[in-house]
């Protein structure tokens, strides 16, 4: 605009549009160079904290990244050296979970696990549409750290209706569950400043994410899903079935001591947890 | 220039409204947001309108700017006013239909999502520049 008023000839005007073109649709890959690497770059930014969609994401992102957590680290009831090993993936607020931790766990735990049948594993699997179940995963992962997880097991499941999700199945009833969990914590007789502290700086999340990694690598698609010496039983089995399952697999065991549990025909770990490599960083 | 100018605009806006949508498909499984409430929005039953994402109507909005400024930039029709009347049309749609959006957002949603700022701003420039290519257009062709 404020050049040397130059001649407005043929030969001007017909150079500085072409070489104004030139530019222009450089520009224009630019900008679609600069776009699609921007949306690649935000696609793999963590996500923010606390948004109401943290729980999806973080579901999303472990489903997505699983091979690249730690071994699992589940918490263990029971004797090791029992020839049948128990494995459930739950979620905490999911109200199945919660029906079997109350209803057949109990008489698991009297009838197998204190018997010497089985020993037990539980891993967190926590499902995106419930947005307190991270940080329930999160108060029993800073339970454990003080010895007393399944304390807070029983007291989270048994409790669901005051922090977990209300009867319409799809909002909570509260949104702050830490208030509730501390009144667990001081219940089971838990050091509530350590717990607090632990909770607050989710100290223990890369445990909860481990044993959720687990879960994806073994196909776990719902919960509860047990796995009783391998064998995937997804949903919840009332306890004659779990008994059932146990005896079987401790007679197919007897029967052939020299082989590994639950040897699959593929020889893959994804049902084996006797498979798992140690620790697949 | 003017033009020119209104499709690279256009072009940035389809990136943003791309990102909008993919998050909305499933594609991404968050959304990056450093403040605001980018989730809240997008999650919101404000952020479907007639059938569709509203980020999938931004994506065809700024798709549709876009191919209309680009041949409008193309010797055959620089000189032509029907496409700056085109542009300020649809640019004045783009910002009346992001006034409410953002009259949504800051009063009844009561979040603001960095991106639909972003939008905002840039379909506002592209209603600037659209009238502006009008009134030299008018200029050009009284002084003719």
């Amino acid at each position: 605009m404020a050049n040397n008023n130059p001649p407005r000839n043929a030969k001007s005007a017909a150079a500085k549009p072409s070489s104004n073109r030139g530019a222009f649709y450089g520009i224009l890959v630019a900008i679609v160079i600069v776009g699609i690497a921007a949306i690649l770059y935000l696609k793999a930014s963590p996500p923010s904290a606390d948004s109401g969609a943290s729980a999806q994401a973080a579901y999303a992102a472990l489903q997505r990244d699983y091979a690249k957590a730690g071994p699992p680290r589940p918490y263990v009831m029971g004797d090791s050296t029992a020839p049948v090993v128990i494995e459930e993936f739950a979620d905490f607020e999911c109200p199945v979970c919660g029906s079997y931790a109350t209803v057949t766990e109990p008489d698991v735990r009297r009838m197998i696990i204190d018997t010497h049948l089985a020993y037990y594993k539980y891993y967190d699997f926590p499902l995106p549409m419930h947005h307190n179940t991270q940080s329930a995963s999160n108060a029993a992962a800073c339970a454990a750290d003080q010895g007393k997880f399944w304390e807070m097991h029983d007291q989270l499941f048994a409790g669901q209706d005051a922090w977990g999700l209300n009867p319409d199945g799809a909002t909570q009833v509260t949104d702050n569950p830490k208030s509730v969990f501390m009144g667990y914590a001081k219940a089971i007789g838990l050091n509530t400043s350590d717990f607090e502290q632990c909770y607050d700086s989710k100290k223990e999340q890369a445990r909860v994410n481990a044993n959720a990694a687990e879960g994806f690598r073994r196909n776990v698609n719902q919960t509860p899903t047990f796995f009783i010496n391998g064998k995937m039983f997804a949903g919840s089995i009332p306890y004659d079935v779990m008994k059932k399952a146990v005896d079987d697999a401790a007679a197919a065991k007897k029967s052939a001591p020299a082989a590994a549990p639950a040897t699959t025909p593929a020889g893959t770990s994804a049902v084996n947890p006797a498979a798992k490599p140690a620790a697949p960083k | 220039m003017r033009r020119m100018l209104i499709a690279a605009l256009a072009l940035i806006g389809v990136f943003v409204a791309l990102y909008l949508t993919l998050y909305k498909m499933g594609v991404i499984g968050h959304l990056a947001c450093g403040l605001g409430g980018c989730e809240r929005v997008n999650t919101s039953k404000w952020a479907i309108f007639a059938g569709a994402p509203v980020a999938a109507w931004g994506v065809a909005f700024y798709t549709t700017t876009f191919v209309v400024a680009l041949i409008g930039t193309s010797p055959s029709w620089i000189d032509r006013r029907e496409i700056a009347y085109v542009l300020a049309g649809m640019s004045f749609v783009g910002v009346a239909f992001t006034a409410w959006l953002t009259y949504l957002e800051l009063f009844v949603i009561e979040a603001i999502c960095k991106y639909c700022v972003t939008s905002a701003v840039i379909v506002t420039a592209i209603f600037i520049v659209s009238i502006a290519d009008v009134a030299m257009g008018n200029r050009l062709q009284s002084g003719e």
